[in-house]
């Protein structure tokens, strides 16, 4: 099957032996739901409840209304260029083996072998043509097809081999080569859940010439931080970077001119943009900043020119793609004697407890750059974003204490809320760019919250078993 | 190691390595990071490679040699250094209280002026009231250079034991 025509869909839900098993529904305890209930009243005023960035039952909800339900992001095509090519994934906490089987269809599987449970993917990554299981030895095809199992002539004679494959994810979708997968048979398709946010995450995909690819294996980290705190900061707050990186500025990581400065008429914050919201440092068209790129990397064949304009703009961008993908496309530099140059990196905020994330990020090149170009625009990535990153060091500094307090009994007994006003009436100077070219509503400042707010707006409507990609709360504005 | 195999342990080298260690270390447990940056060549490569779990038979390194989470020269190093000394360093605010111990130093082979050392770290890090601190292990492949008379740092590779790391952020060196 082609991998380009962004819609691979594939098997029915659970075709295997799951129906067997009653399910169960997505289920939430009265406190979660009172929660719940609280963020849908509050956010309308602008503040957010604490609790939600660590409590146990709302992180039970969480794993099941949310991750047991969105279009949640697995990998990057190129990461298993090759037939046999797989990563080991999650979904929420739920383990799935990435795979692009041998017939070079990308499959999510389910990490679990159908005979009594055991793991089958040992490795982070790899090329296998099939996947064996430790315990008795039953052994699944790429595909994950039941292959294989010992003494089956005598153990097991009447088994039907066709159902008793591994499990995999309901449905599997592709966009540009990000590849999403959702555990629920039924909602909206991948692009339809995007909806509107498309528009602003093709910028990204599009500008280069032959596209993104990864380089190496994915970062992966942990920290005290609810997964919402990252998803949060990128969704996005510009307010924090010339405070929070003001270091990073100063010694000449990036650029005073991206770093959210208020009163730079050209930025603009994006909210509502269904799946997403985003922060864009922009400059002017004509200063060509291509997020970095050098100009014999950047093509305007697949984007209108609106969408090419406000790339030749950006020297930065920050979004995320409700639930947990994020991403940053940045002009920096890990040396301030050398020039900026851009790279893009997706990160993925996967949650492991209340208050508690594993963080996994990918650097992203043009692929048809050169070889020294991309190098050059890995080392960037990890002077700036990665672990060690200059910027990203000081992000998981700051929100220490955020999952702390959110999980204390003073904030529950007091009823503890967080500001996320900035950008409503009265606050900042912040207006609608009617004359603005992309979908969403753009306003005309980064001085506003209503990215954050898009974002919590999302996780009440997923939360209260509505579809995300709307405008909620519509009254903020 | 060739020649070298067949004859005693060169007790003076293996001194003078674990001397430059132990000062190494204090270095960086006192944050006297400038005058740690003056043990590097100025050609210092420093890397820090993602390890991966592969599978057993894989005939790859499980370091990576795409992904990391260091890839420094000396004036990336020196930037690094000259961000720290900013008040709005958040990573570092409360300082990381950090012990380096070096063990395990095995001189692997001499070239010329270069010594290929080999050295275990295990890295004790803890912040603030963090009652439990973080210990990381890795394996330390160096490249000491005898630069007038005195050896300096002109490579390092640090060979973790972990793939995920169990850290908010990497905010000292190794
Ligand atoms: S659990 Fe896998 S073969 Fe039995
Ligand atoms: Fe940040």
């Amino acid at each position: 099957m082609s991998l380009d025509d962004g819609d691979q869909t594939h098997g029915t839900p659970c075709e295997r032996a799951c129906e067997r098993v009653p399910t169960l529904e997505h289920e939430m305890t009265p406190r979660a739901e009172r929660i719940v209930d609280g963020v849908g009243e509050s956010l309308e005023e602008g503040v957010l409840p604490a609790k939600v960035f660590n409590d146990e039952e709302i992180f039970e909800a969480e794993l099941r209304r949310i991750f047991g339900q969105c279009w949640v992001f697995i990998g990057h095509e190129s990461e298993v260029s090759e037939p046999g090519d797989y990563a080991r994934r999650y979904i929420g906490k739920d383990p799935f083996i990435f795979v692009r089987d041998e017939d070079g269809e990308i499959r999510v599987l389910f990490d679990s072998c159908t005979h009594h449970g055991a793991k089958v993917c040992k490795a982070e990554q790899g090329n296998t043509s099939h996947f064996r299981c430790p315990y008795h030895g039953w052994t699944f095809k790429n595909t994950g097809d039941l292959a294989g199992i010992p003494l089956r002539d005598q153990a097991f004679q009447g088994l039907d081999t066709d159902e008793w494959g591994l499990h995999e994810a309901s449905r599997v979708e592709n966009y540009k080569g990000l590849v999403f997968a959702s555990i629920a048979d039924e909602g909206p398709s991948l692009e339809e859940y995007l909806g509107d946010f498309k528009w602003y995450l093709d910028v990204h995909l599009d500008i280069a010439e032959g596209g993104l690819e990864v380089i190496g294996e994915p970062h992966r980290w942990r920290a005290d931080s609810d997964w919402k705190s990252g998803a949060d900061n990128f969704s996005a707050d510009s307010y924090h970077t010339g405070f929070a990186h003001r270091s990073v500025i100063e010694v000449g990581f990036a650029a005073n001119e991206i770093s959210g400065t208020p009163g730079q008429e050209t930025q603009r914050h994006v909210t509502h943009a269904d799946s997403g919201s985003t922060s864009l440092r922009l400059l002017e068209p004509e200063d060509e900043v291509f997020f970095g790129y050098p100009e014999e990397y950047v093509t305007d064949e697949n984007l209108s020119d609106e969408q090419y304009d406000l790339a030749a703009a950006c020297g930065a961008a920050t979004g995320t793609i409700f639930p947990n993908l994020s991403f940053i496309h940045l002009a920096a530099t890990n040396d301030p004697d050398k020039e900026l140059d851009g790279f893009f990196s997706l990160r993925k905020w996967q949650p492991v407890a209340p208050g508690e994330m594993e963080f996994w990020s990918w650097v992203l090149v043009p692929a048809e750059a050169s070889e020294e170009y991309k190098q050059r625009a890995y080392d960037v990535a990890v002077g700036t974003f990665s672990p060690s990153g200059n910027f990203e060091q000081d992000d998981l500094a700051v929100w220490d204490g955020i999952a702390e307090a959110a999980g204390s009994v003073y904030a529950e007994k007091n009823g503890v809320g967080y500001n996320y006003q900035m950008g409503m009436p009265g606050m900042s100077k912040a207006s609608i760019d009617e004359d603005w070219h992309g979908p969403g509503t753009a306003w005309d400042d980064n001085l506003e919250e209503g990215t954050c707010r898009t974002f919590h707006g999302n996780w009440y409507k997923a939360m209260t078993d509505q579809e995300i990609g709307m405008s909620y709360p519509e009254d903020h504005i | 190691m060739s020649q070298r195999a067949t004859q005693k342990p060169d007790h003076e080298l293996h001194y003078e390595c674990v001397s430059f260690y132990n000062h190494e270390a204090e270095l960086l447990d006192t944050k006297e990071l400038e005058q740690w940056l003056e043990l590097m060549t100025e050609d210092i490569r420093y890397d820090m490679p993602l390890r991966v779990t592969r599978d057993r038979g894989s005939d790859r390194s499980e370091f990576s040699d795409e992904g990391f989470n260091y890839r420094e020269d000396w004036s990336t190093l020196d930037a690094r250094i000259e961000r720290f000394q900013s008040e709005f360093a958040w990573s570092e605010d409360p300082p990381t209280r950090t012990r380096h111990f070096v063990t395990n130093v095995r001189v692997k082979d001499v070239d010329g002026d270069e010594l290929s050392v080999k050295n275990n770290l295990l890295l004790f890090l803890a912040q603030g009231e963090e009652a439990d601190g973080t210990t990381i292990s890795a394996e330390r492949h160096d490249v000491l250079r005898r630069v007038d008379g005195e050896l300096k740092l002109a490579e390092r590779d640090i060979r973790l034991d972990h793939t995920v790391l169990p850290m908010k952020n990497i905010s000292v060196f190794f």
